[in-house]
């Protein structure tokens, strides 16, 4: 017994020291204010305080409401005084109870009303694991954001990046890290004095695909971050092996392998073993990535003498530009509805970050920082979260399509890159 | 590309442009070659540290192999089937060479001398090539890849140098600045290294080349201007 509790109290130091800190830097203009009551308490359950508190940042994070925290906490819908509410502007109201059944088990009540019309928009009951409170929260708070906005959330959900760290030694400790969407609970699942690139989470949440330099070159690998299981390389062929992106499927992974030198996009059958070449050409072919439906590829390729962003359309074959402004357009990666592409976009001598319309042509550029990189979309399409560099410091950042609203994830000891969100948690 | 245009405005521009035939290319550097080492067939060492092992061997290769000798011992990795060789054929410590132990017929502590003056001499080769203000980093343009004359004349001298060397072996490292993608900059710094690799091969050196990018991720400087940016744009030679 003793020994658990030291083991724990291990673990929470560490955790404690490598919690991303977030801090909302812009707010949205567009927030849909509500109000998340602190939920009732019966039995020894105070660890249900916290969920009030996870579901109301999740709502600030989002860009998309403006939560706070109500002082009393209600029971019944009786206790709601709509009117002072309504007059307050408050568009809707959370409350909900926690009950302790067993020394570990808990049952969670959550309610969701409409301020103006006073209709219940969700109501729903579930036995939680002491252990599964904060995914409870998240779970919830999705929920309600559907129920409120009538599509899904991205908070139960995971991040993946990575952190460097300049040791006393002279040497850099990089670490991959997963966290929840909220950067809270981190866990290194790999620690290398070589760069680690490109995390990349596999479409059902078991695996993460990465670039590591632990051989002294480019390699790909996997690992099982749950799961006692031998990480797997992928082959290389005499030169870069990089820029791992999963098939939807799972099934599969593209690639970028310099054969003879010549960079270009391959798809690595996981099962199979088998490589099969998607793109063909002298110039520098990389940073592939599928639509949702798996039907295209966006790739980053100097082909034409500028390096621009190229989708291959894989029913037909045909590759075609999607970038004309700019002359720099990179790691552009496909919105969850597959409308919209998101890249790093060279402004002057700045890079930033822009959403294109495939469809129209119209690019807009959403960041006005020197040096972001590395976009990617929260599963569904409401974020982008990006590498960016703050006061010669590597921040990420990420900032709600609807609103602008901008919140930043730093680390207090060493820099923070190369972001990754997850698909929704099976 | 402003870059590739630039360079093809200089006027001894050899790998600059992509339409050049190999041929040319080949032209170009036999020139280039003759031009900065004189007599590219002589290999250069000593006198004086050269006729003590040549004068006992047979061959007209003694010159080499005893190179061949001081690069195994200056470099342990390379070389191994050599040493274990001596050590079949004699009792002498595991730095004597096959040429020395059998051609010279002497006991091990020549043999050892002649090693460490061969090792000597090796060195002063390596510090030679240092302090002949040749560069062991050759930088490139923004988003290029390309070798100016400059880099060239460089990438000669390594070229005479490992010629001379048989047994050095080189890793090219290519690496790129912060600006842009990083994986995007990780195909550069490849691309960056082979070019150079590209120019060693003309003379048969690409068996002996391995070539690795770093992309942005090991920077020489950690600052964010033009200053730092030039100095990460480059490919490292560095010999095992």
């Amino acid at each position: 017994m003793k020994k658990i509790f030291i083991f724990c109290f291990a673990c929470y130091v560490g955790i404690a020291n490598a919690v991303l800190e977030v801090t909302i830097l812009k707010q949205s203009e567009d927030a849909f204010p509500i109000v998340i009551a602190p939920f009732e308490v019966v039995g020894n359950a105070n660890q249900g305080k916290e969920i009030a508190k996870i579901m109301s940042d999740n709502f600030n994070r989002s860009g998309r409401f403006s939560a706070s925290r109500g002082l009393r906490v209600l029971k019944t819908v009786d206790d709601i005084n709509f009117k002072a509410w309504q007059a307050n502007n408050t568009e809707a109201i959370v409350f909900g109870r926690v009950e302790q059944v067993s020394k570990t088990i808990f049952n969670v009540w959550v309610y969701l009303y409409d301020t103006y019309s006073r209709k219940r928009l969700y109501a729903d009951k579930f036995a939680v694991h002491n252990s599964g409170i904060r995914r409870i929260s998240h779970f919830l708070s999705d929920r309600i954001y559907d129920a409120l906005l009538g599509e899904k959330g991205s908070f139960d959900t995971r991040l993946a990046y990575v952190t460097v760290v300049n040791l006393k030694n002279g040497k850099r400790e990089y670490r991959l890290e997963i966290s929840d969407s909220d950067a809270q609970n981190p866990q290194a699942i790999l620690k290398s004095n070589d760069p680690i690139l490109s995390p990349a989470w596999s479409p059902d949440q078991r695996k993460i695909a990465y670039v590591s330099f632990r051989n002294s070159r480019s390699e790909v690998f996997i690992q099982y971050p749950f799961e006692r299981r031998k990480t797997r390389k992928l082959p290389y062929f005499d030169g870069i092996a990089s820029s791992p992106s999963w098939h939807p499927s799972g099934e599969s992974i593209l690639l970028t392998l310099s054969k003879s030198g010549n960079k270009d996009i391959y798809s690595y059958d996981l099962n199979t073993e088998k490589i099969t070449r998607i793109t063909k050409d002298s110039g520098i072919d990389t940073e592939a990535s599928y639509s949702s439906d798996g039907k295209r590829i966006v790739f980053t390729s100097n082909r034409s003498g500028q390096v621009q962003v190229y989708i291959k359309d894989l029913t037909t074959g045909k590759i075609s530009r999607a970038t004309f402004e700019g002359k720099y357009n990179a790691k552009a990666v496909f919105s969850p509805d597959g409308k919209q592409l998101a890249m790093v976009h060279r402004v002057g001598t700045d890079y930033r970050i822009a959403l294109l319309d495939i469809k129209t042509r119209d690019l807009t550029v959403i960041t006005s920082n020197k040096l972001d990189e590395s976009p990617y979309f929260s599963p569904n399409g409401g974020m982008i979260i990006f590498a960016t560099s703050k006061d010669d410091h590597g921040v990420l950042s990420v900032v709600s399509i609807i609103g602008g609203q901008t919140f930043e994830l730093a680390s207090k000891i060493g820099e923070v890159r190369e972001p990754n969100w997850s698909h929704y948690l099976k | 590309m402003l870059v590739r245009s630039l360079l093809i405005a200089t006027s001894l521009s050899l790998l600059s442009s992509c339409s050049a035939t190999t041929d040319d290319i080949i032209e170009k550097a036999d020139n280039l070659f003759k031009q900065v080492t004189g007599q590219p067939d002589v290999i250069e060492v000593e006198d004086r540290t050269t006729s003590n092992v040549s004068d006992n061997s047979t061959s007209s290769n003694s010159t080499e192999e005893n190179i061949i000798v001081a690069d195994n011992s200056a470099y342990t990795s390379e070389g191994s089937e050599s040493q274990s060789n001596s050590s079949d054929n004699s009792t002498s410590n595991s730095s004597s060479s096959t040429a020395s132990s059998e051609s010279l017929q002497s006991d091990s502590t020549v043999t050892k001398v002649e090693v460490k003056k061969a090792v000597i001499i090796e060195k002063t080769v390596l510090d030679k090539l240092k302090d002949s203000g040749l560069q062991f980093t050759l930088y490139f343009s923004y988003d290029g890849f390309d070798i100016d004359d400059e880099s060239t004349k460089d990438i000669i001298e390594h070229a005479n140098f490992m010629r001379d060397n048989p047994g050095v072996k080189l890793r090219l490292e290519g690496h790129a600045d912060e600006r842009g993608t990083r994986e995007y900059n990780l195909a550069l710094g490849e691309n960056r290294a082979l070019s150079v690799k590209e120019v060693l091969g003309l003379y048969d050196l690409s068996p002996r080349i391995d070539v690795v990018s770093y992309g942005e991720e090991k920077p020489i400087s950690t600052k964010h201007d033009e200053s730092a940016w030039k100095k990460n744009r480059r490919v490292e030679f560095i010999y095992q």
